[in-house]
């Protein structure tokens, strides 16, 4: 169901095109001004004082020596705070300071404001805090037993939130099905190591308001969020976005802003936080660590007929984003494939660490790279090639899914096609029975994926976005929208979209940062939804302004609007005959005649989404897009290391609307998957983080990530821009599972836990090569 | 402490403690906020300038070591309004995301390519093996480095 006035991109001028990032220029002369380097007249710097210990009761926090340290300007504790209990995200758990307790080693006890960061530092040192410890516990499955430490008494089982779905019978399913598979896989706790750390700017100002610079991906929630613990209004509250330094999901509300906001206020100076790369990894909020348990139930012939799911989420002592984190790792994969049956409980589960949040692929990563090693054995198993069977399965355009979700436009099967063909998969070799030993062997393996462009269930009120395109006094053309480029080129992506319909060079119209003082009230930048949704506002905005540019253009022409051109290239936007306005001229006659007033193009869309019901049924999203990857790894049977030595990425994106920023989105999704699915991986010994620097915590470097092949099928989608759809997070979303399965094929063994360590590798070859040795 | 010393070919005095980095002292004394800091103890070449021509990772270099020294930032790199072929070469194919990364990718690429001006990208991928970008998975940095050195031979 295409819509018919599309027409192909090859019509188009902007869209398509390879353009480069319009804020690049700075970024590379070192003119950009990341929140790192911001600085506010009279700024202080700030310093969390954390907890040492995993659990306890706090008996007695001791100020006074780090109070007498010269450059002390201020220090906070609970006693300072509004005291009540907020988040994100329910259920509510955060406190500004930690009121009586500690639940993990770092939760936030104290903060002191000084003149240095050092000072700050040392000072936060200083601090004495005496604690009655508490007995802890970092397994989500020892919470959950009776008897274990309890984080929060309003859940004496230790589970924060419970997530059902059901869809059919299952149980007469599974009983039916010609054969019934299990498969278990943990995905573990991984770490977003932006290249820029946590951080922010508050000012409190006279009238009781705050002002608050840090990149957030949701200034609006984060607004809403803040003004709850801070038990002040959301207009008291200006949130202003610099540039990112990276985030992938882990810059959302950040509890520090509320820290800051109330030592702001007491020293009554500006005042920074900015973490350090310890603080970052330690303190921070990585990806949780998932458990994943399917039966699934398949017949003879290859088709699925009914899955049965339990996901385990280690969420940490608070609540950020997890809850639907977790529940889309139940569910979002029930929109690749259909299942007929379903049955999936999540439970997210409170532990004595940091609090974990989203990342890339929200969840849905993490399900994929469970499922789809376990399809690969499957199909193995019951003897039909994996791809087939993924084939077989998998949604089409046009399908309603079970949980009521239209597929309008699905490229999966393209996908699946040109993967298959340009990566020679096909031709693979078959894998060892046994691992051999002493030598380097190579395997390739293929998975699938998909995910969403927007998401209905992000805030309650509404789905959608809005956007306005302004021509200034000088024919400046402005995108105006709510949420911020996070790094990822979308203020391009806006560029592109608005020069189309007006007809300019794309170059010449800017996108402006995200200030909550003035920017429409953004949902944010996540779900994947900014081309798609954000896009498409830009786009109903553009043509707004351009019909009022017609009008005001055939005035001053003299002709019929029906007559008004716009000329591609530079600023002239109507012609006939050697009769034109420039859009300055344009911008200059409307500001004339209106008392200075921009001319404003207005756009809104909301997307043909329905706020799910009790039973969770409801189209989520406005579009579904797909993607298959395909690994080639090389692995030393010796020591069990693993390196990525080709790849190739199919993505149905629909239209594409910069085929250069979304092949940057591909390359650095697949690193990111590579890694989590190869070294990184956080770890806590005793609810302490060990590996808190880039030496331990490797994140890849060049030569980890091989050269990849990456290719777009375009479908054709009625509701983004031009027909675009989402690449942010499926990008990443089948990597690790790709190369799960290209360890199998190379060495015959099954991993069931990322990331695939050599040191877990080998104990697993180690152990099958003495089961073949006992046979 | 008074420390002289010559900043992208400019003579200049900084106040500094002993404990200051090259570093701190180029982004707070001196106003030079382009060379990034993201772990501060010399694993991700984020703050990667030439000292006296070398890569270094300045947060590791004490600015009292500096003294009498030439330290290029990336703010050098321009001239005359007219970027340096590595700049254009990192905007031209959108080796660029964030961003955060890149002015200790372009110094350290420089420095390569001094050495080297015309590298596979096997010796890219090795000589920039100590600088860290989350965003890009380096294809497009190696291929912007492959491309400002052809242009660098060809115009250069
Ligand atoms: S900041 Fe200097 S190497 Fe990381
Ligand atoms: S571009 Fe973001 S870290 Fe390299």
């Amino acid at each position: 169901m295409a819509d018919k006035e599309l027409t192909v991109s090859q019509a188009f001028r902007s869209v398509g095109q390879p353009l480069s990032q319009i804020d690049s220029a700075g970024k590379t002369t070192g003119l950009t001004q990341y929140l790192q380097d911001l600085s506010v007249p009279g700024m202080l710097h700030g310093s969390i004082v954390r907890s040492t210990i995993p659990h306890g009761l706090i008996r007695k926090i001791d100020t006074s020596q780090a109070e007498r340290l010269p450059g002390v300007r201020a220090i906070i504790t609970a006693k300072d705070c509004p005291g009540v209990l907020f988040g994100p995200q329910k259920p509510e758990d955060w406190e500004i300071l930690c009121q009586d307790r500690v639940r993990y080693i770092g939760d936030e006890v104290a903060a002191v404001a000084a003149t240095s960061p050092e000072v700050a530092k040392e000072a936060a040192q200083l601090v004495r805090i005496e604690y009655e410890e508490l007995p802890a516990v970092y397994d989500p499955f020892e919470a959950m037993k009776p008897g274990a430490a309890v984080l929060w008494e309003q859940h004496p089982d230790n589970i924060a939130y419970r997530f059902f779905i059901e869809r059919g019978d299952v149980d007469e399913a599974l009983a039916q099905a010609d054969h019934v598979f299990e498969h278990d896989f943990y995905t573990g706790r991984f770490y977003h190591a932006p290249m820029e750390p946590i951080g922010c700017i508050v000012q409190y100002q006279a009238d009781g308001s705050y002002t608050m610079w840090g990149p957030t991906h949701v200034p609006f929630r984060s607004r809403m969020t803040y003004s709850k613990g801070l038990g002040v209004s959301m207009a008291k509250i200006r949130i202003i976005v610099p540039p990112f330094g990276g985030s992938f999901g882990m810059k959302y509300e950040l509890n520090v802003n509320c820290i800051a906001a109330v030592l702001a206020k007491k020293c009554g100076r500006p005042l920074k936080f900015f973490y350090s790369r310890e603080e970052d990894i330690s303190a921070g909020h990585p990806r949780m660590g998932l458990h994943f348990h399917f039966r699934l139930g398949i017949n003879r012939d290859g088709r699925f007929v009914g899955k049965e799911a339990r996901v385990v989420g280690t969420g940490g002592a608070r609540t950020f984003w997890t809850p639907p984190v977790l529940s889309t790792a139940c569910y979002r994969i029930d929109g690749l494939y259909h299942f007929q049956n379903v049955r999936t409980e999540g439970l997210l589960v409170y532990t004595n660490q940091s609090p974990a949040t989203c990342f890339r692929g929200f969840g849905n990563a993490e399900a994929l790279t469970a499922f789809e090693t376990f399809i690969d054995e499957v199909g193995e198993k019951i003897g039909i090639d994996p791809v087939q069977l993924r084939r077989m399965n998998s949604v089409k355009s046009g399908d309603l899914t079970l949980h009521g979700w239209n597929i309008v436009s699905c490229g999966y099967q393209e996908c699946l096609d040109r993967a298959e063909e340009v990566s020679g998969f096909r031709d693979r070799n078959q894998p060892p029975k046994v691992p051999p030993r002493r030598v380097v062997v190579r395997g390739i393996g293929l998975a699938g994926g998909n995910h969403i462009s927007g998401n209905r269930v992000i805030i309650d009120e509404f789905d959608g976005s809005s956007a306005q395109v302004r021509v200034g006094f000088d024919g400046q053309v402005d995108v105006i929208v709510g949420d911020p480029d996070i790094g990822q080129g979308m203020n391009t992506v806006f560029a592109q979209i608005a020069a189309e319909v007006l007809g300019l060079d794309p170059t010449s119209v800017r996108s402006l940062p995200v200030d909550t003082l003035i920017s429409p009230h953004g949902i944010g930048t996540l779900g994947s939804r900014g081309t798609t949704i954000v896009g498409r506002a830009v786009q109903l905005a553009a043509e707004d302004a351009r019909a009022k540019i017609v009008t005001l253009a055939a005035e001053m022409l003299g002709m019929e609007p029906g007559r008004v051109e716009f000329q591609g290239g530079n600023a002239s936007v109507a012609k006939d005959g050697n009769r034109r306005v420039s859009m300055r001229e344009i911008g200059t006659e409307y500001s004339t005649r209106h008392g200075g007033a921009y001319l404003v193009g207005n756009g809104d869309f909301t997307p043909p989404t329905e706020f799910p019901d009790a039973s969770k049924y409801g189209n989520l999203s406005a579009a579904y897009v797909f993607g298959v990857h395909v690994a080639e790894v090389e692995v030393d049977t010796e020591t069990g290391a693993v390196r990525v030595v080709n790849y190739w990425a199919v993505h149905d994106s629909g239209t594409v609307i910069n085929p250069s920023t979304a092949t940057g989105q591909v390359h650095g999704g697949v690193a990111q998957g590579i890694s989590s699915a190869l070294t990184e991986e956080v770890l806590v010994k005793d609810g302490l983080v060990t590996n808190p620097n880039f030496l331990d915590y490797r994140i890849p470097g060049f030569q980890d990530i091989p050269e990849m092949h990456v290719e777009f099928v375009e479908t054709q989608d009625p509701y983004g821009p031009f027909g675009a759809k989402s690449i942010g997070e499926s990008s990443l979303n089948p990597a690790a599972s790709a190369v799960c399965n290209a360890i199998y094929n190379a060495v015959g063994v099954r991993v069931h836990q990322t990331p695939v360590t050599p040191e877990r590798l080998w104990k697993l070859m180690e152990t099958a090569r003495q089961g073949e040795g006992k046979k | 402490m008074l420390v002289q010393l010559k900043v992208n070919g400019r003579d200049v005095a900084a106040e500094i403690t002993p404990a200051m980095s090259l570093a701190s002292c180029l982004r707070t004394e001196l106003g030079l906020t382009g060379t990034k800091l993201s772990c501060e103890v010399g694993e991700c070449g984020s703050c990667t300038v030439l000292l006296d021509g070398k890569p270094v990772t300045s947060c590791l270099v004490p600015a009292a070591q500096t003294a009498g020294r030439s330290v290029e930032t990336v703010e050098g790199l321009a001239s005359d309004g007219s970027l340096h072929p590595l700049q254009e070469a990192f905007i031209k194919l959108n080796a660029v995301q964030c961003g955060f990364c890149i002015p200790g990718m372009i110094m350290a690429a420089k420095a390569a390519l001094e050495k080297n001006a015309n590298p596979t990208p096997e010796e890219v991928r090795f000589i920039l093996s100590g600088n860290l970008c989350r965003c890009t998975g380096y294809q497009k940095i190696v291929e912007a480095v492959l491309l400002a050195a052809q242009e660098m031979r060809d115009h250069g």
